[in-house]
């Protein structure tokens, strides 16, 4: 058994998608070429970008930051970095300290803000609450906005993401199984709103399967948060999840296909179905918002806060 | 014959239980799915078909976790 690009026999993965193998060398390689390719070919970055990479510590935003930095390292971008701490004991503080260690082994910018501080309330607390939503609802939603408002602040022309290719085919699945297709248009490389406060986002790892990235990381001895978030088995997000894995078994390529397929179809479904929004303010905190409040402060007027 | 295995707070010694005993072997003996972790022999990356030998260290890095 050996490489199928150098001959090296210490291979460290067969891809069963392809059948290739691969030593970490030309491993590490592959996955650093892949991004690069999804970057230029999705049109992901302009020359004189500064890039705000949403950095919790686990291995997708680490791995995003660490190829997204070789573009710096050219002078075509600049890149900041922005952690939330959405207040889950036990788990984020680790995730935290790792991501301010990577922003000052790199020397960028970075900032961490916490629920706590923007909003008066944690994650736990919201939980603790009888009539909560469910975690990812709030996470998501005031995640988001937190990102959006830092991408402002710190001048940033796009925000860069670490969703990796089973996110991005967990979202195609589950926005279609539930009936979604508003939020079915919204999904891509590359996604811009017509308000132009709201800043563009990117995914440079989203042809990169989750397991490959656990692997770069590992490989390339980066330092990352593997934990687990205590409220994530709650999510329906788990349970497509979980059957797509299952069928990824017998069909190694199916995430490929799924998400190949979505690509095909998207700007149909962007033309047919896509919604007209209103675009005024949010009464209450000033940021765009289709309705009299947006999403973050509705959930705030429901916690009393 | 024997090997150590080492896996989230697991540090322990372990018998080589028949020939070609692989790392997809152990995998399956503790209910772990090759999908959510990476292997290591001796403190270097290796595939799950890599045999077990006697006296190998083997660590199991959990990359994926549920949700």
């Amino acid at each position: 058994m050996q490489c199928s690009k150098c001959g090296n026999p210490k291979v460290i993965i067969k891809r069963e998608q392809s059948g290739q193998l691969l030593c970490k060398d030309c491993f590490i390689e592959s996955i650093e070429k892949k991004v690069i390719k999804t970057v230029k070919k999705e049109k992901l970055l302009d020359k004189g970008d500064k890039v705000l990479v949403a950095l919790s510590g686990g291995k997708d935003s680490v791995t995003t930051l660490e190829i997204l930095n070789s573009f710096r390292e050219r002078n075509i971008i600049d890149i900041c970095a922005v952690t939330v701490d959405e207040g889950i004991d036990n788990y984020r503080q680790d995730g935290v300290d790792i991501a301010i260690r990577h922003a000052q082994r790199l020397g960028i910018e970075h900032k961490v803000v916490s629920l706590k501080e923007d909003y008066g309330i944690t994650l736990d607390e919201i939980m603790q609450r009888d009539n909560h939503k469910g975690s990812c609802t709030y996470c998501g939603v005031f995640r988001r906005t937190i990102i959006n408002k830092a991408a402002r602040e710190m001048g940033a022309t796009k925000i860069a993401t670490g969703h990796n290719l089973d996110d991005e085919v967990q979202a195609i699945m589950m926005n279609y199984l539930e009936g979604n297709t508003d939020n079915l248009t919204k999904l891509g490389a590359r996604t811009e709103s017509r308000a132009k406060e709201f800043t563009v986002k990117i995914k440079p790892l989203r042809e990169i399967p989750e397991r490959e990235i656990g692997l770069y990381v590992v490989a390339k001895d980066l330092e990352v948060h593997f934990d687990s978030c205590p409220y994530a088995m709650q999510s329906f997000r788990g349970e497509v999840s979980e059957v797509i894995n299952q069928l990824a078994e017998k069909h190694p390529t199916i995430k490929y296909s799924t998400l190949r397929g979505y690509d095909k179809i998207k700007n149909v479904l962007k033309n047919e179905l896509e919604k007209e929004y209103s675009h005024g303010r949010c009464s209450r905190c000033g940021e765009p918002s289709a309705n009299e409040l947006c999403k973050a402060c509705s959930f705030l007027e429901e916690l009393g806060l | 014959m024997t090997f150590i295995l080492k896996y989230k707070d697991i540090n322990e010694e372990r018998v080589i239980p028949k020939s070609n005993y692989t790392i997809k072997d152990l995998l399956d003996e503790l209910g772990i799915s090759a999908q959510t972790t990476v292997s290591k022999q001796n403190g270097e990356l290796v595939i799950e078909d890599t045999v077990i030998e006697d006296g190998d260290e083997i660590q199991l890095v959990q990359i994926i976790y549920g949700g």
